[in-house]
């Protein structure tokens, strides 16, 4: 099962580049779905650039999500941040509760077209799944381990660093992954207050009335997630192998 | 010599430990007994200042324990603890090497003492310096622990219910292991327990709690004989103090000159054991002797049977 999956993401890997790189050799693959000789491939831009400009903004905004409530996390999981926890809690819920959509409408007149509304909307967007893993990994650290810690004579900083962090990473990191397939999808709408990337294939596809183009911004970012889910699962996987988790028997 | 003075914690309007005063000897092992809630985990707590004391102090050789800063003071006294608190993302060598790493300590010296201790604890280095807790077995684990503590070569070993959670087999191993460490580097320790047996056991003295107050601080054997009236009394005086009696003396206390026949028995072994082998036997005597030398004393079943009860 687990080389399956692999072997699955490896084509889906091949297919996609082979794609983003040729895409007019696909263009008989196409044409059965255009009417009035329309263009089978999206000529309007290059798909490789589209793919990377798609890719930049995702994977900007997640990170900054992800400094942002990793940070928040740690600050009220300590004695003296504890009294953040629900203004934190309502600051990360105020990103989900309003829709992306709704905050580029509100973002364009702040900081007018482009990537930067994209930005915020995704950067609000992604905040709230690392923050709840975030705090569900740090608080999930076992009493007795804490207690040994700090029995050993490990200063607070220490104890985050060696101890907490370590075995809350494998949780932080699915909150991450979560983000990232998230704002995969989510980022298409960025096209709509131009900012560049794969939702500019769908949205022509929409104008044109072009199916074809529609089904390519679509599988190609379906594909980017299969592919970006599957490479963070694998990190996610090799952390927890690092808590001690794999397959050795146990002694008895 | 640790000297516990006035040491009291409250929380609110709750005496968590209430005026203990004691002073445990150096290189002895000194177990505090007492039911759950009696305070006795808030006093050992206190001596390594996981506790602030809300008044009284602790000395370690004279030295007051607030005037060292708490992490320092930590680096230099090893702590156990029940269900061990392994680090379960370190392997065994990582976890032993904890505070080590923490005092600055070289690699080579490091890896010396890791190897050392894991000899000491029967755990051979090849196997086990790079498995993970998780693939250790309960008894394994509680010994990584203790190694840990003593990683730093602490001269004080604090201990709160090390044995709790270990089947009865390995914890009489555990607690063999234990004397025979103590023994070696002759590392002071205070344990808590609320298993009277184990306190019997291990104890050179015994500090009884109940309801945060110190009760009796006491030899075992003063303990058993002349238990502090209330609840010490009824804490020892159950129907098997003559057995536990006998059980902190040994064949030497109560030899008589003359030799007797059969099996001998040396002199080095509790009364408690000798009388099993007298009853086995259905003997009314056996020669006492070491090894294959000739018995030139016995022992008796009324002799052992006077040391089970208090002295006229």
């Amino acid at each position: 099962m687990k080389y399956v999956g692999a072997i699955g993401r490896g084509l889906i890997l091949v297919l996609l580049l082979i794609f983003i790189l040729t895409p007019d050799s696909f263009a008989p693959l196409f044409r059965p779905l255009t009417e009035n000789n329309a263009p089978p491939i999206y000529n309007q831009g290059s798909l490789l650039s589209l793919t990377l400009s798609h890719l930049a903004i995702v994977v900007s905004a997640t990170a900054a999500s992800a400094i942002l409530a990793v940070g928040l996390g740690i600050l009220v999981t300590r004695r003296s941040g504890l009294e953040f926890l629900p203004l934190s809690r309502s600051l990360v819920n105020i990103g989900q509760t309003f829709p992306p959509v709704a905050v580029l409408a509100i973002a364009v007149p702040l900081v007018g077209f482009g990537e930067k509304p994209t930005f915020i909307a995704l950067f609000l967007y992604g905040l709230l799944p690392i923050f709840e893993n975030t705090l569900s990994g740090l608080t999930q650290v076992p009493r007795v381990t804490l207690e040994a810690a700090r029995g050993m004579g490990m200063s607070p900083g220490r104890r985050l660093c060696l101890v907490e962090l370590p075995l809350a990473l494998p949780v932080i990191l699915a909150g991450i992954r979560i983000s990232t397939i998230i704002n995969l999808g989510t980022a298409t709408i960025g096209s709509t207050v131009a900012a560049k990337g794969l939702g500019e294939v769908i949205i022509a596809g929409l104008q044109s009335n072009n199916l074809a183009f529609l089904l390519q911004g679509g599988l190609v970012v379906a594909m980017l997630a299969v592919l970006v889910d599957g490479a963070l699962s694998a990190v996610e996987r090799l952390a927890a192998s690092r808590l001690g988790g794999d397959d050795t028997p146990k002694a008895s | 010599m640790i000297a516990i003075e006035h040491l009291t914690k409250r929380i609110g309007e709750t005496t968590l430990v209430d005026d203990v005063s004691m002073v445990v000897d150096t290189g002895t092992i000194t177990v505090v007994v007492g039911t759950s809630g009696a305070g006795k985990s808030t006093l050992l707590r206190m001596i390594n200042r996981l506790i602030t004391p809300t008044s009284g102090r602790v000395l370690i050789d004279g030295q007051d324990t607030m005037d060292i800063p708490e992490d320092r003071l930590r680096h230099r006294i090893g702590y156990v603890i029940q269900g061990n608190g392994l680090f379960p993302h370190r392997t065994v060598a990582g976890n032993i090497a904890t505070v080590p790493r923490l005092l600055g300590w070289d690699q080579k010296r490091i890896r010396r003492r890791v190897e050392e201790l894991l000899d000491l604890f029967q755990l051979d280095p090849a196997e086990f310096a790079n498995k993970f807790p998780r693939h250790l077995s309960g008894g394994q684990q509680q010994r990584v622990g203790v190694a840990r503590a003593l990683a730093a070569e602490p001269r004080l070993l604090l201990m709160d219910e090390p044995f709790g959670a270990l089947d009865p087999i390995i914890r009489g191993k555990a607690q063999a292991d234990l004397i025979a460490i103590q023994r070696r580097f002759g590392t002071t320790i205070v344990l808590v327990t609320h298993d009277m047996e184990e306190a019997f056991h291990l104890g050179d003295r015994i500090a009884v709690m109940n309801d945060a107050q110190l009760l009796q601080y006491d030899t075992p054997a003063q303990l058993l004989t002349r238990p502090a009236a209330g609840f010490v009394e009824r804490l020892v005086g159950s129907s098997d103090r003559p057995f536990r009696l006998l059980s902190l003396a040994k064949v030497r206390d109560a030899m008589e000159p003359g030799d007797a026949p059969g099996e001998p028995i040396d002199p080095d072994v509790n009364l408690r054991d000798a009388l099993s082998r007298l009853i086995w036997a259905g003997a009314d005597r056996l020669p006492v002797a070491h090894g294959n030398d000739t018995a030139t004393a016995h022992i008796s079943v009324s002799g052992i049977l006077s040391h089970g009860r208090p002295p006229q």
